[in-house]
């Protein structure tokens, strides 16, 4: 899932072969003790750059997907939803702070990301390109996006990285609502007027696509991805992570009375995986190449943002202040 | 050369101004500053993580809403990455302070432990000092805890922004706010009588 731009480009340059062997032996020893990397401990080169990469990625998506929720606050049906859902979409930028700090100790600034976004050179969860036309597309979002994204979390909490792991583990924690809120959302729309349960139907087959594009491309088992997987860098396969998305929340739906618009979607109870159509490959790759329904407004968003707050920023610049990297 | 304007749902996205340039000029970056909570009174403080900020004050005010808007808080504190002196046991030889500066005046420092890698900083209590690398030292001579802690932390208490008394009530609404608790959300009854309609 993050971090997963390489599967469509190279591996890039940098080889285990040319690391130190010793250091390398005693880096791997740790991690296969179960203990934790911090910043200041000797890293592969390999690790440091697909953990910025994925964990940068990881923040983007908090900040972009912030976004499509974001413009349903105003019209979210009463007090209390637009309550949750305020608290929500500030908890999903703050995560994008805990996230672009964690990244930063390993020496990628703050600053050159936030460029990286804007200028569209990193990437962010593919999912966060589409629109959100009615309440229940929010509702979908707040319940099965954010279910899929704490089934990466949770996954990812266990990696080797100190920094991503503390930041997980506080993100996961905030979340817990994120999830209930959702799916108290869609249980009132399913048990509400036949328009709302429509509404909701509607929501779900637009947004099934997208949803099993979330977790990305099955994994080719390359020396790559086995190398991450042993480093505890990626923690599970997309489609192991795609498959338990699919065991917890297909039943939740279906016990709603809603149709998943899949007709070869089932589980094979002889070995608990599910089966499916693959989704649309190209148009995910599309999407994520900057042709989707709202790369170009997402990206224009955060550079208006960016634009209207320069003065602020540089009003409040002190020429004194030295740049540190964060500790932990 | 101007682009289409974008066509978005959001009508807030179609009054945007045009901005031509794509990319964004580059500013130093802010200072980073290192935040410490007390979960609960007579509790110990946390490391929780940094902010960026332009200066200690508002590095305060960005920490409280990055770090204590959700749980439990009693105290907060920030100071300068810069002010916050480690020293790693296993990795660096035990840092060099010069003891025969009689005269020096001894100032005090908030002590942390890290206990392991993985985990948080954790205040372990102050120490009288005549230089951080003093503190340290002294630190880790009195330290018996096993196995010796991953690092250890020492901050002047004067390079500290503290949260003062008439402070302490920003967090006494927190537990008002049950929108952010998950048990807010109980939807079993209302999913029950609507699984118990026939349909």
């Amino acid at each position: 899932m993050y971090g997963g731009g390489t599967t469509f480009d190279g591996a890039g340059a940098d080889t285990v072969a040319s690391e130190d062997p010793g250091r390398l032996q005693a880096f791997e020893a740790r991690i296969a003790l179960g203990e934790k990397i911090e910043p200041t401990d000797w890293m592969p080169a390999l690790y440091r750059r697909q953990l910025i990469r994925m964990i940068e990625q990881h923040a983007h998506s908090e900040i972009i997907g912030a976004l499509p929720e974001g413009t349903w606050i105003t019209r979210a049906p009463g007090f209390k939803r637009k309550l949750s859902l305020m608290a929500k979409v500030q908890d999903e930028v703050g995560h994008a702070q805990l996230l672009y700090s964690a990244a930063e100790t390993l020496g990628k600034t703050r600053e050159e990301m936030i460029t990286d976004l804007i200028s569209g050179k990193s990437k962010y969860s593919n999912i966060f390109n589409y629109p959100a036309y009615t309440w229940a597309d929010a509702c979908f979002i707040s319940w099965l996006v954010d279910a899929g994204a704490i089934v990466n979390q949770l996954a990812n909490a266990k990696g080797s990285y100190g920094p991503y792991c503390r930041a997980l583990e506080r993100i996961c924690a905030e979340e817990s609502f994120h999830l209930k809120y959702g799916h108290h959302c869609v249980i009132y729309l399913a048990a509400g007027t036949p328009q709302q349960r429509a509404m909701f139907q509607e929501a779900l087959n637009r947004w099934w696509q997208p949803m099993m594009h979330f977790f990305g491309p099955a994994d080719k088992l390359s020396d790559h991805t086995r190398i991450l997987m042993k480093w505890k860098v990626k923690m599970a396969t997309n489609d192991a992570m795609r498959n338990q998305f699919l065991d917890m929340y297909v039943p939740k739906i279906l016990e709603l009375g809603f149709t998943i618009p899949d007709p070869k979607l089932a589980k094979n109870p002889g070995t608990g995986v599910w089966n499916y159509t693959e989704p649309d490959w190209e148009e995910f790759k599309r999407v994520i190449q900057g042709d989707g329904p709202c790369n170009r407004e997402r990206l224009e968003v955060r550079r208006i943002a960016e634009a209207r707050g320069r003065w602020v920023r540089e009003a409040l610049r002190s020429p004194r202040a030295v740049y540190s990297m964060p500790l932990a | 050369m101007k682009s289409d304007p974008i066509k978005s749902l959001d009508p807030r996205v179609g009054r945007l101004p045009q901005t031509d340039n794509p990319t964004k000029p580059p500013l130093d970056q802010f200072s980073t500053f290192e935040v410490f909570v007390q979960p609960a009174p007579g509790k110990p403080f946390r490391h929780e993580g940094p902010v960026h900020a332009p200066g200690l004050e508002m590095a305060y005010v960005l920490a409280k809403e990055a770090f204590t808007r959700r749980f439990t808080c009693s105290s907060l504190f920030v100071a300068d990455t810069h002010d916050v002196h480690v020293f790693a046991p296993d990795e660096q030889s035990p840092p060099m302070h010069d003891m025969a500066d009689k005269a020096a005046t001894f100032t005090t420092f908030e002590i942390f432990q890290l206990p392991r890698r993985g985990k948080q900083a954790v205040q372990t209590g102050a120490i009288e000092a005549t230089s951080p690398q003093e503190a340290l030292a002294l630190a880790h001579r009195q330290c018996t805890t096993t196995p010796m802690p991953y690092a250890f932390w020492a901050m002047d208490r004067r390079a500290i922004r503290f949260t003062s008394p008439e402070e302490q009530d920003f967090w006494q609404t927190l537990p008002d706010k049950k929108f952010r608790d998950a048990a807010a959300y109980k939807g079993g009854e209302k999913l029950q009588r609507f699984l118990d309609t026939p349909r």
